[in-house]
């Protein structure tokens, strides 16, 4: 199976659970780690589509782990969302400045995140070897 | 669905309890409810070739109570344990031991072993899907709270009150992925919808008729949520009959009566709405509750304060019948201009009301000086003169108003300075001013007066086209004549407002003259 693999960074447990159902009903494999450096360390053994993570994090925090995870992979083409509070605007001004970052809003609705990745993959050039897609009814 | 949790445990462990507890190394096989393989001591492909056989032959896999079950395969035996989570047979732990076991307590040790491990695999699969169950009404509150944070952001970021409910259910039709949001409150004629459409509505005017008309009723006299998924819903013979649209419709309550609904709708190839999209829609109503009973109130307020000002006027006009509808027609014409000037909205609130009441001042004008028809004599015009400034004193006790009153203040100061009462000029009259003072020329200029009667609108448009730079601002000459170029036909519209009262004797006027 070549499901495609999201890594969710979050320090807030429930948060991370939450997520993860509903991302693996949508089909995802999906790996959670509750700061920068354990991100790191699970991008290390196996590379993500897609990072998710929040910022405000003890540990390393996502304001750090987002430069330093494009750094570190530069050939590899990852979407990363960042997830900001609604109601600390700095940390959306933040977010817009980061090159290929977008960011979805705290509290994050399953729905949207669900919606946004399938737009991201829906768009995505089809690879060889991959299945294509399920594709729901119109 | 308890059996798709089996495969998020790892049965390496009950592999080795089994060992350690019979002494012998039995091979656990793990099956779902149907019989097919999910797990495996021996790798699949072992265990996957004598499970495939037995299942393709057609056993049914028996049950007598939730014990260990036997089976005689050939030269082997196969021992089995349903594994049952609230009630449902979820699965079965299998083990194909040979037929002739080395010690009689060995099949007691070995049923003892699966009816434990059985026993554990479905309290395993119970906790897990009641994490996930919880997991679930986690998102759902998500849901929630991200809804509420962006309602309260958006009611926030509103400027007017205007474009509210439109801007609610635009964001609303793309967070719930519906074709059609609308809320509709027939009480006060309200009935705003926004799209997110999937594919194409032809009829959409119709279905809106249908939501205020039956739908509406319908909810009214439920006062529940209604939800209707299936085409052939029997409450389709009453509400969307013939129309085939996906409804969810919540009703919105005020003081314990429903007084509007809002409806969400999608196409009939869509998903289903859920359990949660109702709550949610719930939430929704709820909000559009609140936000509604404030927007009545506003429209209310707003109502109040444009009868006060009409009243006003009117006890201005009363006093000279020759300027009846003046105020309104200058007003009229001056929020064109500002429109056409692109006034930031602030401004246009400003010159609603700096038009509207510029000639309050007029009250104080005594009848004799201001109906005389013929010329005034110096004494008299000093009167005239002072009304600005009376129009000030009298607006300056509503703070409201404190942003208009410069544009009635100043409405009679000239381009180059020798209007009165300050005597500004250029840019030191306020803009209002200067865009009231091209429409007050104008509706002068095609008013009839007692002392003569008015002139047409292509002497009035030379006349303003020569005092541009002199005596009006020439950039909102330019815009007046560029809009009533766009549109000869507007200016025709408040021509008719004039009342006829007001003409007849000009017409004779002109006759005398």
């Amino acid at each position: 199976m070549s499901a495609r693999h999201i890594l969710l960074v979050d320090d807030e447990p429930h948060v991370l659970r939450v997520l993860r159902l509903s991302l693996e009903r949508e089909g995802y494999t999906v790996t959670t780690a509750s700061d920068g450096h354990a991100a790191l360390a699970c991008m290390a053994q196996q590379l993500p589509d897609v990072l998710i993570s929040d910022i405000q994090m003890d540990g390393m925090d996502g304001r750090t782990l987002c430069p330093l995870a494009r750094a570190t992979y530069p050939d590899h083409p990852f979407l990363i969302l960042v997830m900001t509070s609604m109601t600390a605007l700095d940390e959306r001004t933040w977010a817009r400045a980061v090159p290929d970052t977008e960011f979805l809003e705290k509290p994050l609705s399953p729905r949207q995140l669900v919606a946004r990745l399938s737009r991201h993959f829906a768009a995505l050039p089809v690879m060889p070897g991959l299945p294509p897609e399920p594709v729901h009814a119109p | 669905m308890p059996h798709n949790l089996l495969p998020t445990l790892d049965f390496s462990r009950h592999q080795r309890w089994l060992q350690r507890s019979t002494g012998c190394d039995h091979a656990l096989a793990v099956c779902d409810a149907s019989g097919a393989l999910r797990w495996s001591a021996h790798g699949d492909a072992v265990s996957g070739a004598w499970l495939d056989a037995l299942n393709a032959g057609g056993f049914a896999w028996p049950c007598d109570g939730d014990g260990m079950q036997r089976h005689t395969l050939g030269d082997n035996t196969l021992l089995y344990t349903p594994i049952m989570a609230k009630g449902a047979l979820i699965g079965f732990l299998a083990v194909r031991a040979a037929s002739a076991p080395q010690a009689p307590f060995a099949w007691d040790a070995l049923a003892e072993a699966l009816e434990d491990m059985a026993g554990a695999i479905a309290d395993e699969c119970r906790a897990q899907g009641e994490l996930d169950a919880m997991a679930d009404e986690l998102s759902d509150r998500y849901e929630e709270l991200h809804l509420v944070y962006a309602i309260d952001r958006q009611v926030q970021d509103m400027a007017s009150g205007d474009d509210l409910f439109g801007d609610l259910l635009e964001s609303w039709a793309g967070h719930m992925d519906a074709d059609v949001a609308a809320f509709i409150k027939p009480g006060e004629n309200l009935c705003v919808s926004a799209t997110n459409l999937s594919a194409p509505i032809h009829n959409l005017d119709l279905v809106l008729v249908e939501m205020r008309g039956d739908l509406y009723r319908f909810a009214h006299s439920s006062r529940q949520p209604i939800v209707m998924n299936e085409a052939d819903d029997p409450r389709r013979a009453y509400i969307f009959t013939d129309m085939p649209f996906k409804v969810l419709c919540c009703p919105v309550f005020q003081d314990k009566a429903v007084v509007a609904i809002l409806v969400l709708l999608n196409h009939a190839q869509k998903e289903d709405f859920s359990n949660s999209d109702r709550k949610l829609g719930e939430v929704l109503a709820n909000h559009l509750s609140s936000l509604s009973r404030m927007h009545s109130m506003l429209a209310e307020t707003s109502k109040f304060n444009q009868q006060m000002a009409a009243a006003l006027i009117e006890a201005v006009e009363a006093k000279d019948p020759y300027t009846r509808g003046h105020s309104e027609r200058v007003h009229h014409i001056a929020m064109e201009i500002g429109r056409a000037l692109r006034l930031p909205p602030r401004e246009l609130d400003d010159l609603f009301w700096g038009s509207l009441l510029h000639d309050v001042g007029k009250i104080g004008i005594p009848d004799a000086v201001l109906c005389k028809p013929g010329r005034l004599t110096r004494d008299e015009f000093t009167f005239i003169m002072v009304h600005p400034e009376r129009s000030y004193e009298i607006l300056r006790h509503i703070d409201r108003l404190k942003g208009a009153v410069p544009g009635a203040r100043h409405h009679q100061e000239k381009y180059d300075g020798t209007g009165y009462p300050h005597g500004l000029a250029g840019n030191d009259i306020p803009y209002n001013a200067r865009i009231i003072a091209v429409a007050d020329t104008y509706d002068s200029i095609t008013s009839s007066r007692a002392y003569r009667a008015g002139r047409s609108h292509e002497v009035a448009m030379a006349e303003i086209a020569r005092c541009a730079g002199t005596q009006l601002d020439p950039g909102v000459v330019a815009m007046f004549e560029t809009v009533c170029r766009a549109e000869p036909d507007w200016i025709a519209r408040f021509r008719i407002a004039r009342d006829p009262v007001a003409s007849a004797p000009a017409a004779q006027a002109t006759v005398a003259a």
